[in-house]
């Protein structure tokens, strides 16, 4: 996996003279400038000269650098590192979807409006919801889509509202979306056993009170917009009182946002539309399998209710039947619908990461309804095995079944002065990305393990020995884990002095 | 289903290990009620090459063009074969975040490239590891310029932007009443200098231009910047169409503060409007108010250089509702294509494109005003996108070009209907006809 040669900056290897690129004959006259002197390109200062095959080695070798799912188990928590099929690449890179323009009219390009209204249509039955939008273009967006829908609710009906509610299991996005769409938080504590407590909490450290679900909403009431709650949760729980929690939110007339980021545990099983739910987003490039290219690009479609679906940014995808003769098959045809005067507004220059919901259909035509659900229960079934196999040699957060994913802490282990980014290094060393680390915040030193429906058993087991391996390792040679990685190519970066004297592009020497 | 490492008896020997009788046992912590009671009511699965030609039969439905002549925000340059090659490394495209730089430096030593590249082609000092597109990355740079230009309020957006990153604008900002959109408007085809100066105040933070406008002309930013600066303000770039940083100067060399817009001419397709690269480039000054995933150099253990994500107290996933944003990926992959055309490209190829850019667009131009009909309405420098008044009915013409297997330029009297009957038209930088 690990190339041992370093690689260095291609800045570095350039040489005057050299290109990667031959330019087209010109066959028009060349042009006359009519720039001002002064808006005059002068030159660069960093682009590279490098041939073509300097270019592709300097890329290959950096990619060696890293580890994708194909080199195996990706467990991040969260993350839903599973397999990437490649027909939905292939798909994905058809002329006739990547040649296509957006602001081509919308008779040229049916192709791709039937592509996106058969994407909601899948959304739709899956969430139970039945209003989409597929325009934002990660997660985050998706939140803050989805929150600005919450606004719109609220300002139609004349009312102001200021605060969102956010457990403290939650993802950072979530407050940080919460602030962008000019809403205060206020923070749910999380009960013993991770959910969303209804009654106040008691820090059993210092003894302060945090105000429980029943509280802030008798005395917040009419203050509160909505809340953001993440279902399953950060450990992987269904909040099983999630539809008292609606009732109880919903008795203000506060709006229900569930972040689908766990989605993988729900499809085919249960349907947030169904447990009270007002509006939630997708990760397509968890649960949908579309790659997630280092960091991106993601697809964060909006799910939302009846109630909400006035506000949908614009356009949104139509289907119309086009009239036929009678005993004829229907035909259809699809259009933006750009005339929807209480929409919040556009929130993607155009239609969103296009590309990305191609794939996402093509892995949701793979699967079918009973691949979908299979995917779901399998994707279960793998966090409880680890979880079985594992729970003893690493300490449990909650010791209950979970569903896709689980969390340890490193609580076993601290005795012997070993904490989670030691055990996370230590994994680099026996061949495999670490687990999310320290998240979510509610668990002191959390490893949140996802193997994803893509993990045989085999798999699972070699795993599962690796992480018994460095439990014994962490006992009797905790230097061992101190030191790791030793195997990668690097070993503990300084992000202290990183941070604190930041390099962030090369400059000639 | 090819996709699952499922079979008999290794689901039975999971289960068996975990202690329960089926998969479903473990779907006890969802409440009765909220569980589905019937399978979802959706086709079942599908073999791959009946989904192929499924997903194939939709490709097909698009309209294809010889050449498109429609630009606007998205263009479709040629895209060399390396770009294609290199991305479908399982590498690069199957790779999560680099929170774990030991096992990610491939990723890390690409956005730290990238990064010094976009800083070299706007000409300013800090840039991020990408944003998601050219209308988003307005809305991060108004929120930036508000945040660095404390107790000032109010963004001016000029009319030249595009339309669409305006309606993005709106649709952020919408929530905040304390903050002002406000735009300024255009005389011969430019930002209105009057209509400016007019506007300029000491509550405003921030001024966001076109480089080149939507209408394709070339904005003075030096001209421009003086009044702005001299207001306290911060003025901010935006280009839809990176080619033009290899003929327009960088915006960082000639008063912007800020550079942001949309880069997905470096090796990508016009793909229906995205996956598309939103940059944001700004000074140095400014680095810790930048929002997104930045990459910086460090060293390891052993001295060596690496690189790790960095200036995280920025970031979300710290910051919760103190965060620059919440953005917490980029458009990873599409940056990659990006930085490997930069590559091939490198500072004579970049210059070599923009200047045929440029002569096939002053070429039909011209070539077009000796049609009947066609009428000259900007004088304005321009770079590979112009605006024509065609005074003839552009419906029909528009139908003959596509007769042709020719997508015909943008009618702007959708977006601008002060210029009712005008269109643009963007050649590409190949040569357009077979």
């Amino acid at each position: 996996m690990f190339l041992r040669q370093r690689e260095p900056l291609s800045f570095e290897r350039s040489v005057p003279g050299k290109r990667g690129m031959d330019l087209p004959k010109l066959d028009v006259p060349a042009a006359q400038d009519t720039r001002p002197a002064h808006l005059r390109r002068t030159g660069f200062d960093a682009l590279p000269e490098l041939s073509e095959v300097e270019v592709i080695r300097h890329f290959t070798r950096l990619s060696k650098w890293n580890y994708g799912v194909d080199d195996g188990m990706y467990p991040l928590g969260s993350c839903t590192m599973k397999h990437n099929p490649r027909l939905n690449e292939k798909v994905a890179g058809m002329p006739g979807f990547t040649d296509s323009h957006p602001m081509a009219p919308d008779a040229l390009v049916q192709g791709n409006l039937e592509t996106l209204y058969t994407l909601q249509e899948w959304l739709k039955e899956i969430t139970g919801l039945p209003g989409v939008t597929l325009q934002p273009s990660a997660g985050a967006a998706g939140e803050l889509t989805g929150v600005m829908l919450i606004r719109a609710y609220h300002v139609s009906k004349g009312a102001k509202r200021r605060v969102i509610l956010i457990p403290d299991s939650g993802h950072g996005t979530n407050p940080a979306t919460a602030a962008m769409a000019g809403y205060e938080v206020v923070e749910l504590p999380s009960g013993p056993d991770g959910t969303i407590s209804f009654e106040d909490v008691t820090d059993p450290v210092n003894g302060k009170v945090r105000k429980g679900l029943k509280t802030l909403v008798t005395e917040l009431g009419s203050e509160i917009a909505g809340a953001m709650i993440t279902n399953p949760n950060t450990i992987g729980v269904f909040e099983y009182r999630f539809k008292e929690i609606s009732d109880l939110l919903h008795s203000v007339d506060a709006l229900v946002y569930m972040d689908g980021a766990n989605m993988n545990a729900l499809v085919g099983v249960a349907r947030p539309g169904d447990f009270g739910v007002d509006v939630m987003h997708l990760n397509l490039h968890k649960t949908m399998s579309t790659p997630h290219g280092g960091g991106g690009p993601g697809a964060g479609p909006v799910c939302c209710g009846a109630n909400l679906m006035p506000f949908l940014p614009v356009p949104v995808v139509v289907r119309d039947t086009v009239k036929v003769g009678e005993g004829e098959v229907p035909r259809h045809s699809y259009r933006m619908d750009w005339d929807r005067p209480q929409s919040i507004g556009k929130v993607h220059t155009y239609y969103g990461n296009f590309g990305i919901l191609v794939r996402a259909l093509t892995y949701c035509l793979s699967h079918g309804s009973d691949g979908l659900k299979a995917a779901t229960l399998r994707a279960i079934v793998n966090a409880n095995y680890i979880r079985t196999r594992l729970k003893g040699a690493y300490a449990l957060h909650i010791d209950s079944p979970t569903l896709h994913e689980v969390v340890f802490s490193d609580s076993n282990q601290a005795k012997h002065d070993v904490h989670t980014l030691d055990i996370a290094k230590r994994l680099i060393d026996h061949g495999y990305h670490p687990p999310t680390i320290y998240f979510p915040m509610i668990v002191p030193g959390a490893l949140m393990i996802e193997p994803t429906e893509s993990e045989s058993k085999e798999e699972l087991d070699a795993f599962c020995d690796a992480m018994l391996t460095i439990a014994k390792e962490a006992e009797e040679n905790p230097d061992l884990l101190h030191q790791a990685p030793t195997l990668a190519p690097l070993r503990r970066l300084d992000e202290t002095t990183a941070a604190r004297k930041p390099v962030l592009r090369w400059t000639k020497a | 289903m090819r996709y699952l490492p499922s079979s008999p008896s290794e689901d039975r020997a999971l289960l068996d290990t975990i202690g329960v009788p089926d998969a479903e046992a473990l779907l006890a912590g969802i409440p009765a009620a909220a569980r589905l009671k019937r399978e979802l009511d959706l086709p079942t699965h599908g073999a791959e090459q009946e989904v192929a030609w499924q997903m194939m039969g939709l490709a097909n439905k698009n309209m294809r063009f010889c050449a498109q002549f429609l630009g606007a925000g998205a263009y479709d340059h040629f895209v060399p074969s390396a770009i294609d090659a290199m991305i479908s490394r399982q590498e690069w495209f199957t790779a999560y975040t680099p929170y774990q730089p030991e096992i990610s430096q491939g990723t890390l030593q690409h956005i730290f490239e990238y990064q010094t590249l976009i800083c070299d082609l706007t000409g300013l000092e800090v840039t991020n590891a990408s944003l998601y597109d050219g209308g988003t990355a307005c809305v991060e740079a108004a929120l930036m310029a508000v945040r660095v230009a404390k107790k000032r309020n109010t963004v001016l957006i000029s009319r030249g932007l595009h339309p669409m990153y305006r309606e993005v604008l709106k649709t952020n900002f919408a929530p905040h009443d304390d903050l002002k959109l406000v735009e300024v408007g255009l005389k011969d085809g430019v930002t209105d200098l009057a209509d400016l100066q007019a506007k300029l105040s000491s509550d405003v933070a921030a001024v966001m231009v076109g480089y080149p406008n939507f209408l394709g002309a070339v904005e003075d930013l030096a001209a421009l910047a003086e009044p702005i600066h001299a207001a306290g303000a911060l003025l901010v770039s935006v280009t839809q169409e990176a080619f033009a940083f290899g003929w327009f100067e960088a915006p960082g060399k000639v008063g912007a503060d800020m550079a942001c817009g949309e880069a997905m001419s470096l090796g990508n397709k016009p793909n229906f409007g995205g996956p598309f690269l939103g940059f944001l480039a700004v000074k140095d000054a400014h680095k810790r108010e930048i929002p997104g995933r930045v990459v910086g150099q460090a060293k390891d253990l052993n001295g060596q250089t690496g690189y790790v994500l960095t200036l995280t107290a920025r970031e979300q996933h710290i910051r919760r509702d103190k965060a620059t944003s919440n953005i917490c990926s980029n458009q990873g992959l599409v940056a990659l294509r990006a930085n490997i055309f930069m590559h091939l490209a490198g500072p004579e190829g970049l210059k070599g494109l923009a200047a045929q850019n440029a002569a096939k667009a002053q070429y039909l131009r011209q070539r077009l005003l000796e049609l009947p009909d066609m009428e000259a309405v900007l004088d304005a420098p321009f770079f590979n996108e112009f605006v024509l008044r065609y005074t003839g009915d552009y419906a029909a013409l528009q139908e003959a070009c596509l007769k042709e297997s020719l997508l015909p330029g943008l009618d702007l009297g959708r977006f601008y209907p002060e210029t009712r009957a005008a269109s643009s038209g963007a050649p590409r930088s190949s040569t357009p006809a077979r």
